[in-house]
């Protein structure tokens, strides 16, 4: 049994709604009066092991982001408990975060140590990370000068040569011309194939089974299936199709 | 507070890099870049010696009677500017660090919904910016105090006299009230940054009270009231040293002006230590509180 990299036990996540910024302000030192709650997560539990690839797939509104949030620590569960035990890199904004006034690379520091990552180690990777992103002399300009591509290629750049232990992507990720695509493709397979494990999100079932072996399906904050990326995806396309003969059968009642 | 602790483990050396591009970013694209940041207080004093010195001249020097030594110790008198300058440098500071300190989280909210950041050291490296600030305006002031000052008439003398203030043992003191005046804001503003993030009535709410706090602390009279011919009644001068401003200004004084060591009065000590304990608690309970729900709500 190889150990558990990312465990989700009993995960649910509410997001309490403000009728009005009176409302809000109250909840500030009072409990809100019944408040409309949104569940994005609902009593979500499993395990991702060490070098798995696991694809997340569902609708929007499902609840992938709010996983992918919590696996990277920007967001916390209501209830139930969250455990990584590694290094995240996550690409899904990779415009963001970043100290505007700093350089590139005093933000490749800033980045590293927020990672907890120590300073021989950042030095060491800056070059790597620096080559990677193809900036030139913008490495020491401030980032607020940067153009939205080259902000994207220096996320891109140190995130994924810290060598991280999980890699998150969200497949609708965009990082600029061809050519800087093609070589982020191989850097993630690179990574992929290093047994890095992997969370893959995406609407696109044929690049889900080339990379992941296992899938989650998520269905309004409930885990409906977790298994065989293949079984995950018949269900999904069942599901959607029962959806839509029920959407179909009310159409025709009116 | 260890979640706080915690946060600020070895991000020591990034809390200054952060702090430094706090200030270029508050001024960038301007000419004289950072000195406006001396530029604006000393166009603030300029106006009120203005207004206390030609204006209103029948304001008068500002006559102390310190509380601990009561009538009997006799009257201390200053010349208004020089009681004023004293008093500002500290106001400067908590102004900034009240209204700029509840504002942080959310002007810096890419930190907080987009990555996984140490956000308590959020409030640090903003404080820490004006910290700089501070310490250049404290440097001026001492310089002013000690090569120009102004008239004085201590008990004892017959005559006022005029001119710089020697330095003094009493100037080391700077070294108790100024980091503790920094920790103490600070310490405010790990409750109102994650509330004032949460709801922006509460930040309203904030700079609202603090646009008349001033005229109730005493940076331009004495806020001990005891001098005078019809000093307040006893439940407000007592009122008074609720007041954690009084408590700095009053401070600084003691450091530049009225050779008097922080203990000496004993009554105002205590209060700011109890009220200090209580600020970290609450700031502690609050910053918790709502550290997780912050992400939610940017």
């Amino acid at each position: 049994m190889s150990e558990a990299i990312i465990s989700f036990n009993n995960v649910s996540k509410e997001y309490t709604l403000y009728k009005s910024d009176r409302e809000r302000f109250r909840a500030l030192f009072l409990k809100p009066r019944n408040p409309k709650i949104n569940k994005a997560l609902n009593g979500v539990t499993f395990e991702v092991n060490r070098g798995e690839s696991i694809g997340i797939i569902g609708d929007n509104g499902a609840g992938k982001s709010t996983i992918l949030k919590m696996i990277t620590g920007v967001a916390f569960p209501s209830e139930g408990e969250v455990k990584v035990n590694g290094k995240v890199a996550a690409l899904l904004e990779l415009t963001a975060g970043f100290s505007t006034e700093m350089t590139g690379r005093e933000n490749i520091y800033l980045k590293g140590y927020i990672l907890g990552l120590k300073d021989s180690y950042i030095h060491e990777i800056e070059e790597r990370i620096i080559d990677f992103a193809q900036l030139g002399d913008y490495i020491d300009q401030p980032v607020r000068t940067y153009s939205s591509g080259m902000k994207m290629r220096l996320g891109f750049a140190i995130n994924v040569n810290i060598d991280p232990d999980i890699l998150v992507v969200d497949e609708a990720l965009s990082v600029g011309d061809a050519s800087f695509k093609r070589k982020c493709k191989d850097k993630i397979n690179e990574i992929i194939d290093g047994g890095t494990t992997v969370l893959y999100v995406s609407h696109n079932p044929e690049s889900v089974i080339e990379i992941c072996d296992r899938a989650l399906y998520l269905r309004k904050g409930v885990l409906m299936f977790d298994g065989d990326v293949h079984e995950a995806f018949d269900m999904y396309t069942k599901v959607k199709e029962e959806e839509k003969a029920k959407k179909a059968a009310a159409k025709k009642k009116k | 507070m260890f979640q706080i602790a915690k946060e600020h483990k070895g991000f020591g050396k990034q809390i200054l890099l952060l702090a430094k591009n706090e200030l270029i970013k508050k001024y960038k694209g301007a000419v004289i870049g950072p000195l406006w940041s001396v530029v604006k207080p000393l166009f603030t004093l300029f106006v009120y010696w203005f207004a206390f010195e030609i204006g209103l001249k029948s304001a008068g020097n500002v006559q102390v009677i310190f509380p601990e030594l009561g009538k009997a110790g006799g009257t201390y008198e200053y010349s208004r500017f020089l009681f004023m300058l004293i008093g500002f440098i500290p106001w400067f500071f908590i102004n900034e660090s009240i209204v700029e300190g509840a504002k942080s989280i959310r002007l810096n909210r890419q930190f907080v919904n987009k990555v996984s950041f140490p956000v308590s050291t959020i409030m640090t490296y903003t404080s820490v910016a004006r910290l700089y600030v501070h310490i250049f305006l404290t440097v001026l002031m001492y310089l002013y105090v000690t090569f120009i000052g102004g008239k004085m008439k201590l008990p004892g003398m017959e005559e006022a006299v005029s001119g710089g203030i020697a330095p003094s043992i009493y100037n080391v003191q700077i070294l108790f009230y100024m980091p503790l005046m920094f920790i103490f804001f600070l310490v405010l503003s790990w409750s109102t940054a994650p509330m004032s993030a949460f709801s922006r009535d509460f930040e309203n709410m904030i700079i609202s009270v603090m646009s008349g706090i001033f005229w109730l602390s005493g940076i331009i009279y004495d806020s001990y009231l005891l001098a005078g011919k019809n000093p307040p009644a006893d439940w407000l001068r007592k009122l008074m040293l609720f007041n954690p401003i009084n408590f700095f200004a009053n401070g600084y004084r003691n450091c530049f002006l009225y050779n008097r060591w922080f203990w000496e009065y004993k009554t105002e000590l205590i209060i700011f230590l109890a009220e200090f304990v209580i600020i970290i608690l609450l700031g502690i309970f609050n910053y918790n509180r709502l550290r997780k729900r912050l992400p939610d709500v940017l």
